[in-house]
């Protein structure tokens, strides 16, 4: 159950330099089970299976961090905004309600 | 004689079992009844844990973009911006997102700081039948606003 899952992140718009605020998209693959929807095989109630937690951090220094809950949809997408301050990492931990822990970086190469 | 012994303490052995079962039944059925969820609240309730009780003001600050109406209920894309100052003094703290029909009220509780410089968030929501998707900011102040959209949804997506 511990393997990595499918993730991505994504910094819009691709060219951008010191001082420019972007916009950092992820987006992961994960089935955002609420716990109330039966399998359709086994007829039995899949229990509750979602992220409940996501910290964005660049350098190791988190800027935003988030409690996620069942309302949300599958294979989730989450987007906030970042001013560039320079050469580094964006790193995305997040974990889920059954304690899988993953996470996924980009590195932020600014042009000029 | 030794043969009385032991029908009594047979007898006695037996009472203690029948005493004993029917309230380890009982302790299940608070198991049960006790298994609801942390997030297992009406929206009410959610903006009162999120606020301790302050008062909530409407506000045109927030931008909330969502579709008028929801062909999928599943998926339904949700935008907030905050038109406010991203500085080390003031600045958005938090994000809520909020339905008012689901059974849990609380979608997303997103804490911002000043490296953000844009109060934004945007992601994709399930809802379950026609509600209100309501977004509520914290300020760096300590004060609270908000700003909702109705949503028709012809499909539910919650099961």
């Amino acid at each position: 159950m511990a393997d990595a899952r499918k993730s991505m992140i994504k910094i819009k718009p691709k060219k951008y330099k010191v001082g420019d605020t972007v916009k950092v998209d992820f987006i992961v693959i994960h089935p955002m089970d609420t716990g109330m929807k039966k399998d359709k095989k086994t007829g039995k109630v899949k229990p509750a299976h979602y992220i409940d937690s996501i910290t964005f951090s660049f350098d190791g220094k988190p800027f935003t961090t988030m409690k996620i809950w069942e309302s949300i949809s599958t294979n989730p997408y989450f987007s906030v905004k970042y001013k560039v301050t320079g050469k580094g990492k964006i790193t995305v931990d997040y974990t889920d309600n059954q304690g899988e822990k993953n996470s996924k970086s980009k590195k932020v190469k600014p042009k000029g | 004689m030794e043969r009385r012994k032991f029908i009594q303490s047979m007898f006695a052995v037996s009472a203690v079992a029948v005493v004993s079962t029917p309230s380890m039944v009982m302790a299940e059925d608070a198991k049960k009844a006790s298994k609801k969820g942390p997030n297992d609240m009406p929206f009410d309730e959610a903006v009162k844990v999120i606020t301790g009780g302050k008062e909530v003001k409407e506000s045109d600050k927030i931008k909330l973009k969502a579709p008028e109406i929801a062909e999928n209920g599943a998926v339904v894309p949700i935008k907030v911006e905050v038109d406010y100052p991203m500085t080390e003094k003031e600045y958005v703290k938090e994000i809520h997102i909020l339905n008012t029909a689901n059974g849990n009220a609380r979608c997303a509780d997103v804490m911002l700081t000043p490296a953000n410089e844009v109060g934004y968030f945007s992601t994709r929501v399930k809802l379950s039948k026609t509600q209100d998707i309501v977004a509520l900011v914290g300020l760096s102040d300590g004060t609270f606003i908000k700003a909702s959209a109705s949503i028709k949804v012809t499909i539910g997506g919650c099961g």
